[in-house]
């Protein structure tokens, strides 16, 4: 067989104390997502492409809930929308029979539009438009309350409509994690929240059927969540006991990380997060253990979003050029950027080539294409050796990419979604140009003579 | 105002009385039946006369006497002093000294059906017409021994045969009946069934065969069943030489076919055989007594009927194993009822035959071996169950699976199956090594539950020092009692579960069903299930129950609500419980009656009583059965008891055949969906005839705020809405 080319490097000496985790350098060339090559994708959907299994999306959720509803019995997802919305994603997951959990009226319509039930809604969030608010009111969603102008705003509301809607109130409190979360809802220490519900309930306009916190993004400890639902249920006894007004369900919001590594730290994700089962554990042996009457248990909602998908997602790219920066690091440039892949920012994610390779790594910057200075995938990372057009696989990109990606510089590339059956569906096409300029006008004096 | 309606009302009460101490001689409590009954009686108007002054004077005293309403309401202690009074019209002429001696023996019958329906009672046997046998006897010993007492006898032929009472008046009209010539065996059977009321007149029992009829076609059919055995028996052996006695005839060998065949047992081809044996057996009695009782001259009226009827039943209910055999349960005074009553709670009243078993875990679990399964649910511990989570690839543990933590039920919470109180608990036993038996103690970490009734549930194999109760301590369903482990004989965690008649944690085991579960076998439906035994290899879960519906229709004692329909009726209903803790809705406009069990996870109706007009009737049909779940796989389906079938010409023709075979069915099935702010259920009845299904009614319930809100009911082409506002 021919040798395969690949580039001469050179290799910095490294004096002083090894590393004594001696971090594996055998690579592995990821080829197949699901049993589809890798190469057959980018042929037919254009690099680079997302990917996403739908294996693995109904895997992450039924594991999930498995966690959970062995250990608690009355247990509700509720897909965040934020996380992914792309509509083929959202409905795999309320075909499983999660609720959905949105955080602005376009979340709101997208879930209407994918056939939630309007009860089956959780709408939550800072700013809640009055016209999206009556439409909640209407469809009896729940709605959960982020400040007091959007309570007295709801009251308005409700006097309007003669509706008595079911509500929550968001609950922000200390669970001795920093940073601490206190920018939404009523805060559990200062009694603000205690404040709000009084005057849900004193009014009488509205149902207070729940209680909503979300105490972080990424969170690594679980006791964290046993503190928070400690809180949570120390305020729902005093809901029931006080004002005889029992809660009916507690929203310990999300949080769960995937296994993706934060930057900065020490070890991989893989090794450091908490599985999904100690979470269950702290949150569901506190609400047993609280004291509440067995079949007065409230119901227990979970929006869990990055845990769900995160790794069901991938990014497959291509190289486009190799450097040599001043100082002699090597760099690699790949067809996606920042713009893309905005989780970049905040994990070293996980890339893998996806075709043969010898045993011999490098040390590498990788480059997105933009021209801007920011566009670095990863600030340093060991790779087998790749030449121009090379594919490259990135990991765990199923969270947040495809909502909070930007159409900066160029279009936003297919997702596809491979079904249990191997099957390939493009869930959302390329953008083209056409497309981006349907919502623009150039003013008559502005248009280019033809 | 007020005492007048009182008063009408006492009037109606008395006159309702009166109707059923006739009909109830009959096993019946049909008016109509007893208005004939009382007509025909005044065939022989002295006797006519008696009887209802009996019955009234009865029931008068009874009632000032302040003895059990109910009884007294469905004639129980006047029907005794009703046959006394024919018996004295028929046999005394009517003088100031027959007022003396009739008032003073229904005294004495009144006291005689108080105290033997009390002391038969204690063994659950009916009292007959014992007081009456007695009372006339005592009378007729008197009447003999004393010169007559003033009272004189018809004819003292009548006495000994009983079948030569000819009718005192007789109108033109019944004249013509009498002369009438009907077929032998017909004039037969009609005179034997008047002679039970002291007649001899084909005319009179024409009449009581339409209201026999007219009040069920299967207690006619064992009239005539008796009727035709004692006519074979006879022919065959030759017992009589000319004829049997009419009196025999109709008051012991037909009434003792018809209490065995089908009042006092559910009506089935076993009871029908049973009636055909009675009848050589009363035949016996018949003889032996009436040459016993030759010696003081006393005739035996219906003794071998009580006798054998009494014996029978005593007998029957002796039995350690009832079989298919059954005694009426609950008696309704009709067999239809009875038969149709037995036959839809047979399969639909679990929850008082069973206690409500829940699942022992939460979440979904997968049954690895089930009854009579292959590893170890072998010979007496046959009837156990083991539990493991598996995933979506069938896989128990994540990881090698090499150590317990990897396996998905290890360390979940394992919860009691039922209230009870802790009886025993092992917690010192080690978690295993995967693969690795301790068959040294074999169960492992347990925990024994006592439960109401006798019965003991067990879980196995817990983890070492996870149980969280202690032994004496009261538990509730669903309450925590320990984690899911792997010890004693256990390769692998997994959680086993049996129910048992001992209280030891060796104990061997005993079938029981679970009383509600999701189930799920790969690639289908869930399936809703109610009081069975999870089968091996289905994922088995809770029903997740919806509160809001749960709340909707739970109706505690006190409740009350006024029902308002578009076509200007209004009824009132409220909520009771009697004496047996059954709840009822009772309606308070129309009188109607529904009894229903809210169990938790399903409402049902058990039985109604009263007017089909009723509101309250439309409610029974629309929530006959309601599962408190809006899962789109939990459907609610049942059978509604034949005998409210709107179609009465259809079903007296099925009534005939019921006991053998039943070709009508009423379906019933229900689901709840959610609808805008609240839930929806819709209902549909369907009549199933040989097979072919039409449906009858549909109905839709609008539950919103916890609380039902309307219905609306449509069958036969009408539809109507109701408008349900609750008080309390």
């Amino acid at each position: 067989m021919k040798l395969r080319y690949e580039r001469p490097y050179l290799k910095k000496m490294n004096v002083g104390v090894m590393n004594k985790f001696g971090s594996r350098s055998d690579f592995q060339p990821v080829k197949f997502i699901d049993g589809v090559s890798v190469k057959s994708l980018t042929d037919k959907y254009g690099s680079p492409v997302f990917v996403l299994s739908e294996r693995q999306i109904r895997k992450n959720y039924q594991s999930a809930v498995r966690s959970f509803n062995t250990r608690y019995p009355k247990v509700q997802f509720a897909w965040s929308y934020k996380t992914n919305y792309i509509n083929a994603v959202c409905n795999v997951f309320h075909q499983e029979g999660s609720w959905a959990e949105v955080v602005s009226g376009f979340e709101y319509h997208k879930a209407i539009g994918n056939g939630v039930a309007g009860n089956h809604i959780i709408f939550n969030g800072p700013e809640k438009k009055e016209a999206d608010l009556k439409l909640a009111i209407e469809n009896d969603s729940l709605i959960h309350i982020d400040h007091f102008e959007e309570l007295y705003k709801l009251i308005d509301i409700c006097e309007a409509l003669n509706k008595k809607p079911r509500v929550a109130i968001r609950v922000n409190m200390d669970t001795g994690i920093y940073p601490l979360w206190d920018r939404f809802g009523f805060n559990y220490e200062n009694g603000q929240a205690w404040n709000a519900i009084l005057k849900i309930v004193g009014l009488g306009k509205m149902q207070l059927v729940g209680l909503h916190c979300h105490i972080g993004t990424f969170m690594l400890s679980t006791s964290a969540y046993a503190i928070a639902t400690s809180k949570l249920c120390d305020l729902a006894m005093k809901c029931k006991n006080q004002l005889q007004n029992p809660i009916e369900y507690l929203d310990l919001g999300g949080g769960f990380p995937s296994t993706n590594t934060l930057k900065g730290s020490y070890l991989p994700g893989v090794d450091t997060v908490p599985p999904i089962d100690d979470f269950a554990e702290a949150i569901t042996t506190t609400i047993l253990g609280y004291g509440f009457q067995q079949n007065e248990l409230p119901m227990l909602i979970l929006e869990t979003g990055r845990a769900l998908i995160d790794d069901a997602g991938y990014l497959l790219g291509s190289v486009i050029a190799n450097k040599q920066l001043s100082d002699g690091r090597r760099a690699t440039i790949l067809n996606f950027g920042v713009n893309l892949l905005f989780t970049s920012f905040w994990y070293d994610h996980h890339i893998s080539p996806a075709q043969d390779f010898t045993h011999y790594t490098e040390e590498t910057i990788l480059y997105g294409p933009m021209c801007m200075n920011i566009d670095v995938i990863r600030e340093s990372i060991n790779l087998p050796l790749l030449s121009p057009g090379d594919l490259v696989v990135v990991h765990k990109v199923g969270a947040y990419n495809m909502t909070q990606w930007m159409q900066f510089i160029s279009t936003r590339p297919a997702v596809v979604l491979i079904d249990e059956t191997g099957q390939t569906h493009e869930i959302r096409q390329a953008e083209t140009l056409k497309y981006m300029e349907i919502p623009e006008s150039v003013p008559v004096h502005l248009q280019h003579k033809k | 105002m007020i005492n007048n309606l009182k008063g009408q009302k006492a009037v109606k009460e008395l006159v309702t009385s009166v109707l059923h101490s006739y009909s109830v001689v009959f096993f019946s409590q049909n008016k109509v039946f007893g208005f004939l009954l009382l007509v025909v009686s005044f065939l022989n108007v002295n006797a006519g006369i008696a009887g209802l002054a009996c019955v009234v004077f009865s029931l008068t005293l009874v009632h000032l006497l302040g003895y059990q309403k109910e009884n007294i309401r469905m004639g129980l202690y006047s029907f005794n002093s009703l046959l006394l009074g024919i018996g004295f019209g028929s046999f005394f002429q009517l003088n100031p000294s027959f007022w003396i001696w009739i008032t003073a023996a229904c005294f004495f019958v009144v006291i005689l059906t108080i105290v033997i329906t009390s002391l038969l009672g204690k063994y659950g046997l009916p009292v007959l017409t014992i007081p009456f046998i007695f009372t006339f006897w005592i009378v007729l010993l008197a009447v003999n021994g004393f010169a007559t007492m003033g009272l004189q006898q018809i004819n003292s032929v009548l006495l000994n045969e009983m079948q030569n009472t000819k009718p005192e008046s007789i109108t033109g009209l019944i004249n013509y009946f009498q002369s009438v010539k009907v077929p032998y065996y017909f004039d037969l059977f009609f005179r034997s069934l008047s002679a039970i009321l002291f007649q001899n007149s084909v005319f009179c029992g024409m009449i009581m065969s339409v209201g026999l009829f007219l009040h069920s076609r299967i207690t006619f059919t064992l009239m005539v069943l008796g009727f035709t055995v004692a006519c074979v028996f006879n022919s065959l052996t030759g017992t009589y030489l000319n004829e049997i006695s009419y009196y025999h005839l109709g008051s012991n060998l037909m009434m003792v076919s018809t209490a065995i065949g089908g009042f006092f047992l559910i009506p089935s081809v076993r009871s029908y055989v049973w009636a055909i044996i009675a009848v050589p057996m009363t035949i016996l009695l018949i003889n032996a007594l009436t040459n016993l009782l030759g010696i003081p001259n006393l005739p035996i009226f219906s003794m071998p009927f009580c006798i054998v009827t009494l014996s029978l039943l005593y007998f029957f209910m002796l039995r350690i194993n009832p079989g298919k055999l059954a005694l009426t349960p609950f008696q309704h005074y009709s067999p239809e009822v009875n038969l149709y009553q037995f036959l839809n709670g047979k399969e639909r009243l679990h929850d008082l035959n069973y206690l409500r078993l829940n699942l022992p875990f939460m979440g979904s679990w997968t049954v690895s071996q089930g009854y009579n399964g292959d590893i170890t649910h072998k010979g007496e511990w046959a009837k156990a169950l083991d539990f493991v989570v598996k995933d979506e690839l069938g896989h128990t543990f994540i990881s090698s699976g090499s150590n317990c933590e990897h396996y998905y039920c290890f360390n979940k919470p394992v919860l009691a199956c039922a209230d009870g109180i802790i009886e025993d608990v092992v917690d010192h036993v080690d978690d295993n090594e995967i693969n690795v038996l301790n068959t040294a103690q074999n169960w492992g970490n347990s925990v024994v539950i006592k439960h109401i009734g006798g019965l003991y549930s067990k879980v196995s194999h817990l983890k070492k020092a996870s149980i969280k109760v202690n032994v004496g301590d009261f538990i509730k369903q669903g309450e925590l009692i320990g984690l899911c482990g792997n010890s004693g004989r256990s390769p692998e965690p997994h959680l086993h579960f049996q129910t048992q008649l001992a209280p030891y944690v060796g104990s061997k085991t005993f079938e029981y069903p679970m009383a509600y579960f999701v189930s799920t076998q790969p690639n289908s439906v869930p399936k809703f299930n109610n009081f069975c035994v999870p089968e091996e290899g289905t994922i088995v879960q809770a029903p997740v129950i919806n509160g809001s519906l749960k709340k909707a229709f739970s109706f505690q004692p006190g409740y009350s609500a006024t029902v308002k329909s578009n076509t200007g009726q209004e009824e009132v209903w409220e909520v009771f419980t009697d004496a047996l803790n059954q709840s009822y809705i009772y309606s308070l406009t129309s009188g109607a009656t529904a009894y229903f069990v809210n169990n938790g996870t399903v409402f049902y109706f058990t039985s109604f009583y009263g007017s089909q007009n009723s509101l309250l009737y439309l409610f029974y049909q629309s929530a006959y059965k309601v599962i408190f779940s809006s899962k789109s796989y939990v459907k609610a389906c049942d059978q509604f008891p034949l005998h409210l079938s709107s179609n009465k010409v259809e079903l007296w023709v099925h009534d005939i055949v019921a006991p053998f075979y039943q070709f009508i069915k009423q379906k019933f099935v229900s689901e709840c969906t959610y609808e805008q702010a609240g839930f929806m259920i819709k209902s549909e009845e369907c009549k199933e005839l040989f097979g072919r299904s039409t449906q009858v009614m549909s109905a839709t319930i609008h539950v919103k705020e916890n609380a039902i809100k309307s219905f609306s009911v449509s069958s036969k082409g009408k539809e109507i809405n109701l408008i349900w506002c609750s008080e309390s």
